[in-house]
């Protein structure tokens, strides 16, 4: 009886071995998820001008490439162009494009403006399109615009968000 | 497995001890060393998810869009070797990619909206295939399929590697555990067994007729009970073989003292029936004949009588151990033949003998063996019987033959028992009943033994082996 007793202890030792010696490489596995896939492929950059209305108004500038937030500030500054019913709230003539420094959930932009020269909608103008893009490129869907003007006004470097969905 | 039983209890023991203590450390190793793989194996797919996921968004703002060939190559390039970049018929490719896609992960990526990864192994090496399409992400937030897929294979050789090493260090901790364990449990087993040991050793001495031998019951575990038990065992077994041996004793000295006490007036009666004896035979035709018969009949009876008491003694000393052997130089030839004709007998029996045979005996002794032998033959065989004396080597041989019926075969085993009647309907014959008994315990005096048996041609046989040398074995 102390045999039968014996063997499987003598067979679990040798078992537990083998699959210790064998069962621990990289094997074949199946097919698992790991992730939302990446984005930030796009037929053009969409600008934010200002419609007969006074609203805020996305338009799709073609450029074969959703391209930066840099890119997008710098069509923006140029206007809407003579063709278009839309204008900018934007002061020109078109000025030095702005510095952007873009993180994870804030976008830094330092504009080649005084506080007092740019209206509230011209500001928006900028803070949706640089949103945009950076929603558009993969980036965070809450992130926020702190603008740094040449010579800020009290609040003027608050965090800011797009007035309209979208 | 079945080798297992042909061990000790020691070994078994040790054995099993061993067996399970170094499956234990190599079940927790094992599941250390498998855990900590798969922990490091995810760990590895997040970070070249991750990666791959990263770069894309990195370079895909500055792709054109709808694709073209510039902007699968720029993809392919920017995630590394082994990578494709698929959008429609269009294809971007690197090494050996395609080979390790399959068709479970392309139906995957080409439905979802997410990354998807899988190892395979491909010519021994080990892959991880990661795919995903590229999203397109209107300014809204919705997302949508952009068309372009990228497929791309990471070596994970060196995580094999690892795993390998991780492995091999589990089972090296196991390892390591095999001389503790082989050490504990052989203490152990020392702890266990010492009680058992010390109990055969106790058993073999009660087994070798010491019955004084004792264990020691230490504690009060099973092999202690059973220590106890053995002792109570040999206390009643010593205590039993006193008593028989006591009994036995005093029934041999009552023998000895009734045989003894029967010899002086059996000798009394013996020389008052020769005068009778003398008597009627001097009287002649005097005396009747019935009165002639009964003094005969009285005469043998007596005789017998004086045989039987002469052979109790006899046994009587065997049995005390007093009888002592007299060794002499003799010719067991001559001794035989010797007792054949003092017997009278020279002229009933054959004897055939190769020429002398020296041997140091006790020539009283091998006289009343083989006078045993052949009166035994002489009564409850038929003639001729034989006598045949050979030597071989250090032993010599007596054999006894007749051509009676021989021995019937349920009387055999018991040929040589005291008193045994072979026919229970014939209680009275000449003889003592003790003959044979005699004759064995004398040849075994010598340090030989007597052997009983029927002929093929018919007739016993009754063959008596000696060491040439008596009392040598």
């Amino acid at each position: 009886m102390r045999t039968v007793r014996a063997v499987p202890a003598v067979l679990a030792a040798l078992v537990t071995t083998a699959a210790l010696l064998t069962g621990c490489g990289v094997g074949p596995s199946g097919v698992e998820a790991a992730g939302p896939a990446p984005g930030g492929v796009a037929p053009g950059t969409t600008l934010y001008f200002v419609g007969q209305d006074g609203a805020l108004r996305p338009e799709l500038r073609e450029t074969g490439r959703l391209g930066t937030v840099v890119d997008a500030l710098a069509l923006l500054l140029t206007g809407p162009g003579p063709a278009s019913d839309l204008t900018t709230a934007i002061p020109g003539p078109p000025a030095p494009v702005p510095v952007v420094a873009a993180r994870v959930t804030s976008i830094e932009i330092w504009l080649p403006f005084t506080a007092a020269e740019v209206p509230a909608t011209g500001v928006d103008q900028i803070v949706c399109t640089a949103l945009g893009v950076h929603r558009q490129s993969g980036g965070d869907p809450a992130a926020t615009v702190q603008i740094r003007f040449t010579v800020p006004e009290p609040g003027s470097d608050r965090p800011r968000e797009c007035p309209i969905p979208g | 497995m079945i080798g297992l039983r042909r061990l000790g209890l020691r070994s078994r023991l040790i054995v099993v001890l061993v067996a399970v203590t170094v499956a234990g450390a190599a079940a927790a190793a094992w599941a250390s060393a498998v855990s900590a793989g798969s922990a490091q194996t995810a760990q590895t797919r997040e970070r070249l998810t991750g990666s791959v996921v990263a770069t894309v968004e990195s370079v895909a703002p500055q792709l054109t869009f709808p694709a073209d060939e510039s902007t699968l190559g720029t993809l392919r390039s920017a995630i590394g070797p082994d990578t494709a970049a698929r959008a429609g018929a269009l294809v971007a490719r690197d090494g050996r990619i395609e080979a390790l896609v399959s068709d479970e992960l392309q139906a995957a990526v080409g439905g979802g909206d997410g990354v998807f990864t899988q190892q395979v192994v491909a010519e021994g090496m080990p892959w991880l295939v990661i795919g995903t399409p590229v999203m397109v992400i209107e300014p809204d937030g919705t997302r949508r399929r952009s068309g372009i897929e990228v497929y791309t294979a990471a070596d994970l050789t060196g995580i094999d590697r690892e795993l390998g090493a991780l492995s091999l260090a589990a089972a090296g901790a196991a390892a390591l555990t095999l001389p503790m364990s082989l050490l504990l449990a052989v203490l152990s087993a020392n702890t266990v067994l010492r009680p058992v040991r010390e109990l055969r050793a106790t058993a073999r001495r009660l087994a070798a007729g010491d019955l004084t031998a004792r264990g020691r019951a230490q504690g009060r575990d099973e092999l202690a009970d059973l220590t106890a038990t053995v002792d109570e065992m040999a206390e009643s077994l010593q205590a039993s073989m006193a008593e028989i041996r006591r009994m036995q004793a005093d029934a041999r000295r009552f023998v000895a003292d009734v045989s003894h006490e029967l010899r002086t007036p059996l000798s009394t009666l013996s020389a008052v029936l020769e005068v009778l004896d003398s008597t009627t035979a001097a009287l002649g035709e005097n005396v009747p004949d019935d009165a002639r018969e009964s003094a005969a009949l009285a005469i043998a009876e007596t005789h017998r009588l004086i045989r039987l008491v002469e052979d109790l003694m006899e046994v009587s000393r065997l049995d005390a151990g007093t009888a002592e052997l007299r060794l002499e130089e003799i010719d067991l030839a001559a001794a035989v033949a010797d007792c054949v004709r003092v017997r009278g007998w020279a002229d009933l029996v054959t004897l055939s003998a190769t020429g002398p045979v020296p041997a140091r005996l006790d020539p009283r002794r091998v006289d009343v063996i083989v006078a045993n032998l052949v009166g035994n033959a002489l009564r409850h065989g038929r003639p001729p019987v034989r006598i045949e004396v050979t030597a071989d080597g250090d032993r010599v041989e007596i054999e006894v033959t007749d051509a009676g019926p021989g021995l019937p075969e349920d009387v055999l085993p018991h040929v040589f028992a005291r008193f045994y009647k072979a026919d229970a309907a014939r209680t009275r014959s000449p003889g003592s009943g003790l003959g044979l008994a005699i004759a064995l315990q004398n040849a075994r005096l010598h340090g030989g033994d007597v052997g009983a048996e029927n002929r093929v041609e018919g007739g016993a046989r009754f063959v008596v082996r000696m060491p040439r040398e008596g009392g040598t074995r």
